[in-house]
């Protein structure tokens, strides 16, 4: 960093070379304006005294306001270009532009990756596939994604926030986190769901073929019917038996849950600022109401049990 | 490559003749359905007697000079609605119990709100039950009330019984999960995995819209295609329009389940099974079945499966009662109420069975010979030993 020679389109050279430009620049715009020696200059005739002996004060003429200013950029232009003020400026400035990068790393190797298991997943294409199981249930494409997701892009929402805004802007990224958290998992159990479908039509493929051989083929589309939703019927049975499905299920429930507790919580923000009650606040209302209530019960049955023992 | 022989002709001749079936059928059904249809459930006469919060008690109005000494109190599950007892004239086990002389009472749970979010098990089952049996002794005379329970409010009743025996004097338990160990029923499986913690601190209640959708994601392919097509392909028969319709009403009127009652349900019955096993505690006291001491009737569905015969046939050996029977039904969940076969034995067959235990404890018969644990099964099969007899 710092040596133009090696790469004359590198940020340093870029640096380096606008400033010496902006020196050069503000140098011009400096002389373009005379010395700071008014008691050298001579008041012209019909010149107000009091304007004349005001331009040698600094800042007191737009002027020359500009013409200090141009001053310190040069003096600060000058200290800029030494090389190791250079490089700590440079390595400030590059923070932003590496933090992009690893962004882009991210998608890339993202992108590499689902590309890598889509092929591996598209080789399975064509395989057979057994009536009524699902032992072998691929890994679907959701699922690739979920996974390349939590390994590489929940990190960015979780960035610590700071400042005032810090919990406002930590809800709104918990957010955006779990609605892609939810849509992965919908996805994979939406595409699990669509499986005993796509099973079905092969098994009738199958079955049509053998009536078709034997020359049992129903003249009655009803048959066709009735065959085909027995078949769509017992795939589900036995998908919804299955480990992977249970576990889908329950994830798609829980994600649901959290983005909608994120969602909620973003909306209470929102709302925080209106004359209007947040549920949280009612259900505080609630729970309160809730324990006089039983509070009330048990005195009075406390109550009632005192009257009949006394009685 | 086999040649195979595909009578495309006689297929395409058949749509066709499908196509004109389903031209003159659309053209009825415009009819039916643009008609006055009779869809309206729970007909038979009630008064609302007493009230808490949301919770209603409904009292029918009798048919004849009521047969028995003690009232029938039913308990309805917190999920669908006790409507389903009665969805129309002539198919209405209300209308059979009091056909057969039964005072009854039913628990109408309304529709839980937000604010019902916090009441469980102890608000339910000490609270608004026993504040209705207590309203019931004092209008009635009686010192006990007959229980009958039907799924979540069958579990709601062995509960009850348990905590307070003393108020009970027949137990009536209909499709009634109490044995949760057991990978039978979807829903068995499903809720072994369930956060219920989660979904309760999210949402408060549980949303009926997903329990309906849980439901039928029981069965997708006959409850969202099969069902539908069956439907269309019969909706030019008015009477088959209304009873669709009023099934429809029915399954589809469903409330929001309060939350602290989802979570009891699934964590202390389905994911620990602690009411089977007298380990349950509600509100500081435990469940002990070995309390329940009253005769107990135990019916369930053979090809249930919401609630298994699995999760149902335990009750009868867990309890401390002498006299407990089981009878196994040859039809599903909601067929025991509801199908025309059982309309005939189901009510019947319970008012039957109470009428014989109505009378003092020394008449009441002891059919196990006064030994726990041995309940008598019966199988009874509709379809075959029981025809219609219309």
């Amino acid at each position: 960093m710092g040596n133009d020679t090696k790469d004359p389109f590198g940020l340093d050279a870029l640096m380096t070379n606008w400033t010496q430009s902006m020196n050069q620049a503000m140098a011009a715009m400096a002389g373009a304006w005379p010395e700071e020696k008014p008691e050298e200059k001579e008041p012209e005739k019909g010149q107000k005294e009091g304007k004349g002996a005001d331009t040698g004060k600094p800042g007191s003429d737009p002027a020359e306001t500009l013409a200090t200013a141009a001053r310190y950029w040069q003096t600060i232009g000058s200290a800029m270009l030494a090389p190791e003020t250079l490089a700590s400026v440079l390595k400030g400035a590059g923070t932003i532009p590496s933090l992009s990068m690893e962004f882009g790393q991210a998608v890339l190797s993202s992108l590499t990756e689902f590309q890598t298991r889509l092929a591996e997943n598209a080789v399975r294409l064509g395989e057979s596939v057994d009536a009524y199981t699902f032992d072998r249930l691929d890994e679907g494409m959701p699922q690739v994604w979920a996974d390349i997701y939590e390994k590489e892009f929940k990190k960015f929402f979780h960035i610590p926030q700071l400042g005032l805004t810090r919990e406002y802007q930590e809800r709104v990224n918990a957010l955006m986190d779990k609605y892609n958290l939810f849509q992965a998992d919908y996805a994979e159990f939406t595409r699990l769901c669509t499986l005993p479908f796509q099973r079905s039509v092969g098994v009738m493929q199958d079955k049509i073929s053998e009536m078709a051989a034997t020359g049992e083929l129903p003249e009655d589309s009803q048959a066709y019917y009735q065959m085909w939703i027995k078949v769509l019927e017992g795939h589900f049975m036995t998908l919804f038996q299955t480990p992977e499905y249970v576990s889908a299920l329950s994830k798609t429930i829980s994600s649901l849950a959290g983005f909608t507790e994120a969602r909620d919580a973003v909306l209470e923000d929102m709302m925080r600022g209106l004359p209007v009650a947040r549920q949280s606040d009612m259900d505080d209302l609630a729970r309160q109401v809730y324990e006089l209530k039983r509070k009330v019960r048990r005195l009075e049955g406390e109550l009632s049990r005192s009257k009949d023992s006394i009685t | 490559m086999t040649q195979f022989k595909v009578p495309v002709d006689l297929i395409m001749s058949k749509m066709a003749e499908d196509a004109r079936q389903a031209h003159t059928r659309a053209q009825k059904a415009s009819e039916v359905l643009l008609d006055k249809l009779e869809t309206q459930l729970a007909q038979t006469p009630y008064d609302v007697v007493f009230q808490e919060d949301r919770v209603k008690l409904k009292h029918y109005k009798p048919k004849k000079k009521t047969a028995y000494k003690t009232p029938l109190l039913v308990v309805y599950a917190l999920i669908n609605r006790e409507t389903m007892l009665d969805l129309q004239p002539g198919r209405s086990v209300v209308e059979r119990f009091l056909e057969e002389g039964i005072d009854l009472y039913m628990i109408d749970w309304g529709y839980p709100t937000r604010n019902d979010r916090f009441q469980g098990f102890d608000d339910h089952i000490n609270g608004y039950m026993d504040t209705m049996v207590s309203y019931i002794c004092k209008e009635t005379g009686a010192k006990k009330v007959n229980l009958m329970g039907i799924c979540m409010g069958g579990a709601f009743s062995v509960m009850y019984s348990a905590l307070h025996p003393h108020r009970v004097k027949n137990l009536v338990t209909t499709v009634t999960p109490t044995n949760f160990d057991t990978d039978k029923g979807l829903l068995h499986i499903w809720m072994k995995n369930m956060d219920a913690d989660k979904v309760v601190d999210t949402y408060g209640n549980l949303s009926a819209d997903i329990m309906n959708f849980g439901f039928l994601m029981l069965n997708p392919a006959r409850l969202m295609i099969d069902k539908y097509l069956g439907f269309y392909e019969h909706m030019d028969k008015k009477q088959f329009v209304e009873n669709f319709v009023r099934m429809e009403k029915w399954i589809f009127d469903s409330p929001d389940l309060p939350g602290e009652v989802f979570r009891e349900f699934i964590k202390e019955c389905y994911q620990q099974n602690k009411l089977i096993q007298s380990r349950l505690e509600i509100g500081g006291k435990r469940v002990d079945l070995e309390k329940i001491t009253m005769p107990l009737l135990n019916i369930y569905g053979k090809f249930d499966h919401l609630v298994p015969p699995e999760a149902c046939d335990k009750l009868t050996t867990a309890v401390g009662s002498c006299d407990t029977k089981d009878i196994c039904l040859n039809t599903g969940h909601i067929g025991i109420y509801v199908s025309s076969k059982c309309q005939e034995l189901f009510a019947p067959e319970i008012a039957r069975w109470l009428k014989q235990r109505d009378g003092d404890l020394k008449n009441t018969p002891a059919p196990n010979n006064g030994k726990k644990g041995l309940a008598r099964t019966a199988v009874l099969d509709m379809t075959e030993n029981h025809p219609e007899k219309n």
